[in-house]
């Protein structure tokens, strides 16, 4: 198996997983989790492009409202804090990997002209 | 009194008067500065060149005898005023897919295609519509078709997928289209060798293993990078094949 095929087999099995937490939650798991979504269907179909790409945040959010340690008050309290530090560390990232992307670029080696090493042994009809 | 209430920006709100020079400077610097960056990353790409589906064609329906390298090609016996005879169009299906499957029963055989021609300089592909629209059996025996071989090369160049070198994807060379060129010959696209100079005239090859097999998952990891690789080139109508040897295979610094 070359990089490619791992790459292509890794994300097809990230998404088989997450086919298998949408089924799971959006037939049970929403029901017990969110009141508001009791009764309700139409929408759903349309969370399940998300939760194939972050189910692993999916089932750490359910396992957090089942087991109770859920406080919906702080909820939003980690990316708040994180905000000023994330502002900083996002522009940083990009520039280096932009300037990253511009140092790893390769230059056409054009002076290097083809070589016959030998000449053609027949010619098929 | 002033540390305990500094002027806040609220967008729907008129802006406070103590921060309306420092917004009009950061707005003029970010939108200078997005602006210039645009252009430092424009300016630096190189050139895609002139590949691209020829819509402005409309659909091509050529007649020619299906040959496997063991990719399939057609030798057009019979064009048109866009198809001459005498061109060698290589083949695949839609998306990252080939046509195997509807071509090697006709190996050898006259045979009618029809699609969306891909072009860049002298590189042919033909897109195939679905089914027997895109690729059929004709009455006729096949003419023979010449093989010339050129000999064994030492070639500097890049591997890439055929499809979207030909014009499929622009660019459709270097690393940063790596990925997509291996998941092109994952799904039996042709894969193409861009040489640095022409070779007896033409600077693309379709590239295949050395025994005329498809091309070696080994060479899969030098795709998009420049490599030097050795092999027999062949000639097969306007289209060059480079049966490649993954033994010589090396990176170019």
């Amino acid at each position: 198996m070359n990089e490619a095929e791992a790459i292509f087999l890794a994300v097809r099995i990230w998404g088989y997983i997450g086919a298998g937490v949408a089924l799971l939650f959006l037939t049970v798991g929403i029901d017990r989790v969110d009141e508001d979504a009791r009764g309700a269907y139409i929408f759903r179909p349309l969370l399940i492009p998300g939760i194939l790409v972050i189910w692993p945040l999916v089932l750490w959010r359910w396992y957090r409202y089942e087991t109770g340690p859920e406080n919906w008050s702080k909820r939003y309290d980690p990316p708040r804090k994180a905000h000023f530090a994330v502002g900083l560390i996002l522009p940083i990232a990009l520039a280096v990997i932009i300037a990253v992307g511009w140092a790893q670029r390769q230059t056409w080696p054009a002076d290097i002209a083809p070589v016959q090493l030998s000449q053609p042994a027949e010619v098929n009809q | 009194m002033s540390d305990k209430h500094p002027p806040f920006f609220v967008g729907y709100l008129p802006v406070p008067a103590g921060l309306r020079g420092w917004l009009l400077v950061a707005c003029a610097l970010f939108v200078a500065g997005l602006a210039a960056l645009g252009m430092a990353m424009g300016t630096s790409q190189d050139d895609p060149g002139p590949g691209a589906f020829r819509f402005d064609y409309g659909r091509q329906t050529v007649t020619g005898v299906i040959e496997l390298t063991p990719y399939p090609l057609v030798r057009v016996t019979k064009g048109n005023d866009r198809i001459l005879p005498g061109t060698t169009l290589m083949l695949s299906g839609q998306g990252k897919s080939n046509v195997d499957a509807r071509a090697i029963p006709l190996e050898g055989q006259l045979a009618q295609v029809s699609g969306i021609v891909l072009q860049r300089g002298t590189l042919n592909m033909l897109q195939l519509r679905g089914g027997r629209n895109g690729i059929s059996g004709v009455e006729g025996a096949a003419p023979a078709q010449e093989t010339k071989a050129l000999g064994r090369w030492q070639l500097a160049g890049e591997i890439c997928d055929g499809k979207c070198l030909a014009g499929a994807m622009r660019p459709g060379t270097g690393i940063a289209h790596k990925a997509c060129a291996n998941l092109c010959l994952i799904g039996g696209v042709p894969p193409v060798f861009v040489s640095t100079q022409p070779v007896d005239g033409s600077e693309f090859l379709l590239v295949t293993g050395p025994d005329g097999e498809e091309l070696p998952k080994t060479l899969y990891d030098y795709v998009g990078n420049f490599v030097s690789i050795e092999g027999e080139v062949e000639r097969r109508g306007d289209l060059l094949v480079f049966r490649a040897d993954p033994e010589t295979a090396g990176k170019v610094e």
